[in-house]
């Protein structure tokens, strides 16, 4: 077992660059299933994700080769559309391939997915739209079948803006049959860089980054080359971690404009970020304010933030108030912060933050990507030794976050254990 | 015959405000087109989403664009647009 080791206290100072999104990729490679040819997608980070997702790709007959930062993966000899690998429930991304394997193939089978156990993130909406573009839906024994000889353009209203349904349903409208209207999308940056690969490939995408996006459906796409946009969300984390340890740290390789809220509400707590022409610059005395966060739908406070800032606002001085209001088991973090010093109450779908008298290294676990990062951030700050366990969960969403780290400064290594006993066991 | 470029010349603030965008654009509209975007559908899409992922970042176009309002460039194509059809009436 890998543990992460921190030792707080240091201050941060230098550069960390930004690595590809992992929520533009993940979609972005199950797209390259709709191309006949090769596509080549670039800066794609070195992710547990993307690497469970090229598997599946794998298992159903794709050739994917990685070549450093480039993924290339040609899908003309795809020789099944059932995805029912034992990975799928590892990751709930897994379930982008259904739309692309629906419209190319015309019909499709797959496992339910997982993901990471923060709250119930129903497919409902994925199928509803299939089944409006013409698809019948049969749902026994933990798959879900799909299948239409044609898909016909529809216009579609989501319940909800989901990212992930979104993503589905304009990849399979994509190859429908006429124009699909849909109406109340997400609008997250991750959908541009989607449609802009799907345009890309000879799609007719048009309205992403809006609540409406029309699709006139072709008969063929053609790989394409692709660069992923940066990830906003390893970004923030940074600024995030810049901002709790203190220093000067230089964030490269950004869209500012897509970390808006982040950006706002470091600054109202105390945080100096002085905005480059392709970076951010995090300047902390480690002193910082309260503030009360609300997590919404992009353009709102990412939902993806809110441990890391929780974290960071766990030595504000005063009450921060964090509402959660995407997911509904998004406080996984809190117990383990608490064995830290964190003085955090919650109640429903509420934190109250209030200032720690003390941050202090503590063995603590992972109980899901973004809390494994809060932790990390905890870990920066605190008195003495920190332990993550189940550090697997950082991997999926961060490529290199250890080093990263360490390079401008922080006392942080991965320990390798034998048992549940701790690092300093093994040493 | 005199050279106009010799002379002394006046712009307005508006007339270079329409030059800077017209030369963004031009930046842009090459980028985008040398990495296979459909220029038009790109520029379109940010200018109605205002997000910076339509923009390539091939040759800094992404951070050329930032440099203009998005209602700075609509208000340079309208007023083109709109002279061109005055003129051709």
């Amino acid at each position: 077992m890998e543990r992460i080791v921190i030792c707080g206290g240091k201050k941060l100072y230098g550069k960390i660059g930004i690595e590809g999104a992992k929520n533009a990729v993940l979609p972005i490679i199950a797209a390259t299933l709709l191309a006949k040819g090769s596509s080549q997608i670039h800066e794609v980070p070195y992710l547990a994700d993307v690497n469970t997702l090229c598997d599946m790709l794998s298992s159903i007959g794709a050739k994917v080769e990685r070549k450093k930062k480039s993924l290339i993966i040609n899908t003309n000899l795809v020789h099944t559309s059932e995805a029912t690998s034992e990975n799928a429930g590892d990751m709930r991304a897994s379930f982008l391939l259904m739309g692309p394997l629906l419209a190319r193939y015309g019909q499709v089978k797959m496992l339910l997915p997982g993901g990471c156990a923060i709250g119930s993130r129903p497919v409902d909406l994925h199928l509803k739209g299939f089944a409006a573009l013409g698809a019948e839906i049969i749902l026994e024994h933990g798959s879900i079948s799909a299948a239409a000889k044609q898909l016909t353009g529809a216009r579609i209203y989501l319940d909800f803006p989901s990212v992930g349904a979104t993503e589905n349903l304009m990849m399979a409208a994509s190859m429908a049959e006429g124009q699909t209207i849909l109406e109340n999308v997400a609008e997250e940056p991750e959908i541009v860089d989607l449609a802009n690969f799907l345009n890309n490939m000879g799609a007719r995408v048009s309205g992403a980054g809006t609540n409406i996006i029309k699709i006139m459906g072709v008969s063929e796409l053609i790989g394409c080359n692709h660069v992923v946009i940066p990830d906003r969300i390893e970004a923030g984390t940074y600024m995030a971690a810049a901002a709790a340890a203190g220093g000067e740290v230089l964030i490269e390789n950004v869209i500012i404009d897509h970390l808006k809220p982040v950006v706002a509400k470091l600054r109202e707590a105390g945080v100096v970020v002085e905005e480059e022409a392709d970076g951010v610059r995090i300047k902390s005395d480690g002193v910082l304010l309260p503030v009360d966060i609300k997590t919404m739908p992009y353009p709102g406070f990412p939902t993806d933030m809110q441990a890391q800032m929780m974290a960071l606002l766990m030595r504000a001085k005063g009450t921060s108030v964090i509402s959660e209001t995407v997911f509904e088991n998004r406080f996984m973090h809190v117990d383990e912060l608490k064995k830290m010093g964190a003085n955090i109450t919650t109640e429903g779908h509420t934190a109250i933050v209030q200032q720690a008298e003390r941050i202090t290294g503590a063995v603590v676990k992972a109980t899901d990507l973004r809390a494994g990062a809060a932790l990390v951030i905890a870990g920066l700050m605190a008195d003495g030794t920190t332990e993550i366990k189940e550090i697997k969960h950082i991997r999926r969403g961060y490529d290199n976050m250890v080093e990263k780290l360490s390079s401008v400064g922080a006392d942080i290594r991965i320990v390798e254990t034998n048992d549940d006993a701790g690092a300093e066991r093994t040493a | 015959m005199p050279d106009k470029f010799e002379s002394t010349m006046q712009f307005s603030s508006e007339e270079l405000q329409e030059e800077k965008v017209k030369e963004v654009i031009k930046k842009v509209f090459e980028a985008l087109e040398e990495k296979g975007y459909s220029p038009v559908n790109q520029l379109v899409g940010y200018l109605l989403s205002g997000d910076p992922a339509y923009i390539t970042s091939h040759n800094n176009a992404r951070t050329i664009i930032s440099t203009l309002e998005r209602d700075e460039i609509v208000k340079v194509l309208l007023n083109s647009y709109l002279r061109k059809k005055t003129a051709s009436e």
